[in-house]
């Protein structure tokens, strides 16, 4: 085979070597389309997997760890949550609208799959600078693909973050991610039960587009590549997705169905491939019984990132049953294939066998580095100059950054409320949606600090966790499980590598402290254009859970004349990165101070204390403290006419950021007991103000209100369009 | 004697379970859920033409459900004088069958809008009975397709009639505009001339239960059973 072939398929030659050795036979075209899926980052994960098994994957409510289509956990009684995020950056920088609305749709299958109904999304979404050209046109896009998929099959979109950074300009991420709902005696996996299973079909035609969309997705991108590229993105259709999920879910309740994989990334061999290696057993697929959409070689069918189709295996009785259900839903159905004792995936097409492989050279010899890597050197102290900052300006200079800005412009292009269970829709510190039918309720977050994680990736990601923990524990919702998306550069670097190695140890310690194993999750590497990385972006979604729906506790103030407190730690200004990015006083990652060392034990007490009070139901409102430092929590919090008188020894303190933490809205007559309370616990707090009527007024200092409030909800899209 | 009610499913509806939940928690009587295809219906008080995008929403938002098998008993129901509401993509299906007159064309803003919006109601009916005049209800909207539009004739015909049933306004502390999609008149929701075939964009399926935003939502079924 030549050179060329075999790295345009983006496999290396040493990679082939190893293949044409354990074969001792040359490849046809298919075999080589099939490792170059098989063997690339996005399904292999060759450069994470050393460091991804040392992750807390287990404890006693987890039923399901990394490995499958989702993670699952336990809710009590017969409830199970599947949840899972997952990135489409590549795609979404390509074709905006459809890269991300096929986010969505992949994520969905994915939690489906499971058995599961999905019952709530989020996104982490991160761009460029708005003055760049480009970041108006992917902005709409991506939020108008979110959208159009969500909305259309009707799944509530509850949260997610939208940031913009420089180093997003020609790279920009979305993360989708997606919770279900499952009985946790009707999980679904993808190991197939018994030899002689039909293999089906179920769902859309298989078409052209999305082949090689995996191998793309573990490339570094060049400007000119963007128009060639575009044929990769696959196109979604949510109605289609819509009936596949109702089809799907019938089926499996109606015990008609043995095991069940999406066709995903790298399509039908991908899904294929899993199965046999999870049942170890062996697969044979007949290629011409695939419902078409055009004519495709088989080269082209195996790669095919079709949208909308699934792979599921029957026991043969059942085959007519099956049929008659998706007939109702107007699904195409095939049976293609069956379940063999091989250990070997076979493929034929036009009475001639193109692929004939074990099992385990593809999936069990796939390759797994150990790069080469460097930790960060130790960072020089550095003074900052305070005395010249005026608190009008820091107001204006939160007010004229996209970060701080309230994002209903984006949030109202999703439908939140559909499925009648929402509790907190987005905007809020972490969303919430009843489990159908029951008081208990779920919430999740999604979060990431790129800008601590570069300064240091250790404790930066000890500082991510710990912001999705607070949003969940300011609603009153226990952590229980992590996902994580871990968004990079290319690993060739060994800075970048460091970066990622640092930051899942990061993770691991904080998951452990935290008791939230890590159940699912993704890994995009490659981020990175015209040789400009973007900064370290491993996000995670958070998922936690109240059994009583009545205990949930409100972001927005309750009512005028109530006191307002903080708990938690201040960063010390001169540590506080976004307060000293965002005033301005520190422009480049060389100037930033190295963080302080997070820690997490006191994050846990100060959490328990906001979880008992909740319980006493003494906290009337409450938000976690994060970037913006107080004063942006505050503004969050505002709600009708209510507005907020404060004093704090330093008016720079209301910008700084937290450890731990929390403002607390508390009445009058709840004071004592709730001082008391933190003062038992040993638990610091400080009272700075009470919630006023239509007003904003620090240390005396009378600010116009409405034009506040007004800048803060509006000024988004007036700076975006 | 108990109050009896359907809700119809399309492929593609989606708020279906939602309109099922509405109908059983506030009727307390029979609810049934009847597939497109069906050929008959079960004689019932009312019956709603649920949310979602009922074929994809391909060719035009309702145009595909109205031609679905169910819709001549959907009609005779109509024509029985009994009641028969279609909630965002159900006013959709309405006017597409030519139960209710003018058409819903795309948000004045060309995106779509998921929040909460205020309504009044504007004229007297069956559906807002238990509605006071001037009384604003906050009922979440979800569409890219609302924007109510028809001639100046039809307009003049629905005020004099008095099938503008509802009109979207500005809540007390709200951000919102007036006129969140650009309706006409800010229509929220118009009756046929008999006044017991409802369609509104706003979704009170999504607002009657403790643990929603608001309990407006409520007042509609509550209207229908007094």
């Amino acid at each position: 085979m030549n050179e060329e072939l075999i790295l345009q398929h983006g496999l290396t030659l040493d990679e082939f070597q190893v293949i044409r050795k354990y074969l001792n036979r040359d490849l046809s075209i298919e075999e080589l389309g099939i490792f170059s899926a098989m063997w690339n980052e996005h399904c292999c994960y060759k450069t994470s997997k050393k460091w991804l098994k040392k992750l807390p994957t287990d404890n006693e409510i987890v039923i399901q760890g990394p490995g499958e289509n989702a993670g699952v956990i336990d809710l009590q009684d017969n409830d199970g949550i599947a949840f899972k995020i997952e990135s489409h950056n590549h795609p979404s920088y390509i074709e905006p609208f459809n890269g991300s609305a096929t986010g969505v749709g992949g994520i969905l299958r994915d939690i489906f799959t499971m058995g599961a109904r999905p019952i709530a999304t989020l996104d982490s979404i991160r761009f460029g600078l708005i003055e760049t050209e480009k970041t108006k046109y992917l902005l709409n896009g991506v939020v108008h693909g979110i959208g159009h998929y969500g909305n259309c099959i009707g799944i509530p979109n509850i949260g997610g973050e939208c940031e913009f950074e420089s180093t997003y300009d020609f790279n920009n991420l979305v993360n989708a991610m997606a919770m279900g709902h499952v009985q946790k005696d009707k999980i679904f996996y993808s190991k197939p039960k018994s030899i002689g299973g039909l293999i089906v079909y179920i769902g859309s035609k298989t078409g052209k587009d999305g082949i090689h969309g995996a191998s793309m997705a573990s490339d570094v991108f060049s400007e000119e590549d963007e128009d060639e590229k575009r044929p990769s993105v696959q196109v979604g259709d949510p109605f289609m997705e819509k009936l596949l999920m109702e089809g799907c879910l019938e089926l499996m309740s109606s015990g008609l169905i043995e095991s069940m994989q999406d066709m995903g990334a790298a399509g039908i061999t991908s899904s294929s491939v899993e199965m046999a290696s999870k049942g170890n057993v062996g697969v044979y697929i007949n290629l011409d019984k695939v419902p078409l959409r055009q004519p495709l070689s088989a080269y082209e069918i195996l790669l095919s990132e079709s949208q909308e189709r699934m792979l599921a295996v029957i026991d043969k009785k059942n085959n007519h049953k099956v049929r008659e259900i998706l007939q109702k839903w107007q699904i195409d159905y095939e049976v293609i294939g069956e379940i063999t004792d091989t250990k070997r995936v076979v493929f034929e097409s036009n009475n001639k066998i193109v692929v004939d492989l074990p099992v385990e050279i593809i999936v069990d010899d796939a390759p797994e580095y150990d790069r080469e890597f460097y930790i960060p050197r130790k960072r020089k102290n550095k003074d900052f100059d305070f005395s010249k900052i005026k608190l009008e300006d820091m107001i204006i200079n939160l007010l004229t950054n996209l970060n701080y800005l309230d994002k209903s412009w984006v949030f109202d292009q999703y439908d939140s409320t559909v499925m009648g269970d929402t509790i907190r829709e987005p905007g809020q510190s972490s969303g919430i949606v009843k489990i159908h039918g029951t008081q208990k309720v779920i919430g999740a977050s999604t979060d990431c600090n790129p800008l601590y994680i570069r300064i240091n990736p250790y404790e930066g990601m000890k500082y991510t966790v710990a912001e999705s923990y607070r949003n969940l524990i300011a609603c009153n919702i226990n952590p229980l499980a992590i996902t994580n998306n871990l968004n990079f550069a290319s690993p060739l670097d060994p800075n970048i590598m460091g970066e990622l190695v640092l930051s899942i140890h990061g993770l691991k310690t904080a998951a452990i402290k935290f008791n939230t194993p890590i159940v699912s999750g993704n890994v995009s590497l490659y981020n990175q254009t015209n040789e400009i990385p973007i900064k370290p972006t491993p996000v995670i979604g958070m998922v936690g859970s109240n059994m009583d729906l009545n205990k949930i506790n409100t972001n927005k103030f309750c009512e005028i004349g109530n006191k307002i407190l903080i708990l938690g730690k201040q960063l010390t200004k001169n540590c506080s990165p976004y307060l000293l990015q965002d005033q301005k006083i520190a422009f480049n990652i060389s100037e930033f101070n190295d963080l302080e060392v997070l820690n997490l034990d006191f994050e846990k007490k100060i959490a328990n204390c906001v979880l008992e009070l909740s319980d006493l139901k003494c906290i009337m409102s409450c938000n976690d403290i994060s970037r913006g430092g107080i004063f942006s929590a505050l503004l969050k919090m505002q709600y009708k006419d209510m507005g907020f008188r404060v004093k704090v020894p330093d008016p720079i303190d209301l910008f700084c950021e937290y450890s731990a933490g929390y403002v607390i809205e508390i009445r009058s007559k709840d004071f004592e007991e709730v001082t008391s309370f933190l003062t038992k616990k040993g638990a610091e707090y400080l009272e700075i103000g009470e919630i006023i009527k239509e007003g904003i007024e620090i240390n005396s200092k009378k600010f116009d209100y409405f034009d506040i409030m007004n800048k803060y909800r509006n000024d988004f899209e007036k700076i975006i369009s | 004697m108990s109050f009896k009610s359907a809700v119809i499913t399309f492929p593609g509806s989606n708020c279906d379970r939602d309109a099922l939940c509405y109908l059983k928690d506030l009727t307390k009587g029979e609810v049934h859920n009847i597939w497109h295809e069906e050929t008959s219906l079960p004689k019932v008080d009312l019956v709603i033409l649920p949310g979602g995008f009922s074929f994809g929403d391909y060719l035009r938002s309702g145009a595909m459900a109205s031609k679905s098998k169910i819709i001549d008993e959907v009609v005779k129901h109509a024509n029985d004088n009994r009641y028969l509401l279609g909630i965002c993509n159900g006013f959709q299906i309405l006017t597409e069958i030519g139960l209710l007159e003018g058409a819903l064309i795309r948000n004045k803003k060309l995106k779509f809008l998921g929040k909460n919006c205020f309504i009044k109601k504007k004229f007297k009916n069956n559906f807002n009975l238990s509605i006071k005049d001037n009384q604003i209800l906050q009922i979440p909207v979800a569409h890219n397709e609302g924007n109510f539009y028809c001639d100046t004739e039809t307009l003049n015909i629905l005020k004099n009639n008095e099938q503008i049933a509802f009109e979207y306004c500005k809540g007390e502390f709200s951000n919102t505009e007036e006129n969140i999609n650009g309706s006409i008149e800010a229509i929220a929701g118009i009756t046929n001339k008999k006044k017991n075939v409802l369609g509104m964009m706003p979704h009170p399926e999504r607002a009657y239960s403790d643990f929603h935003q608001s309990q407006d939502g409520r007042l509609i079924i509550e209207s229908l059973i007094s």
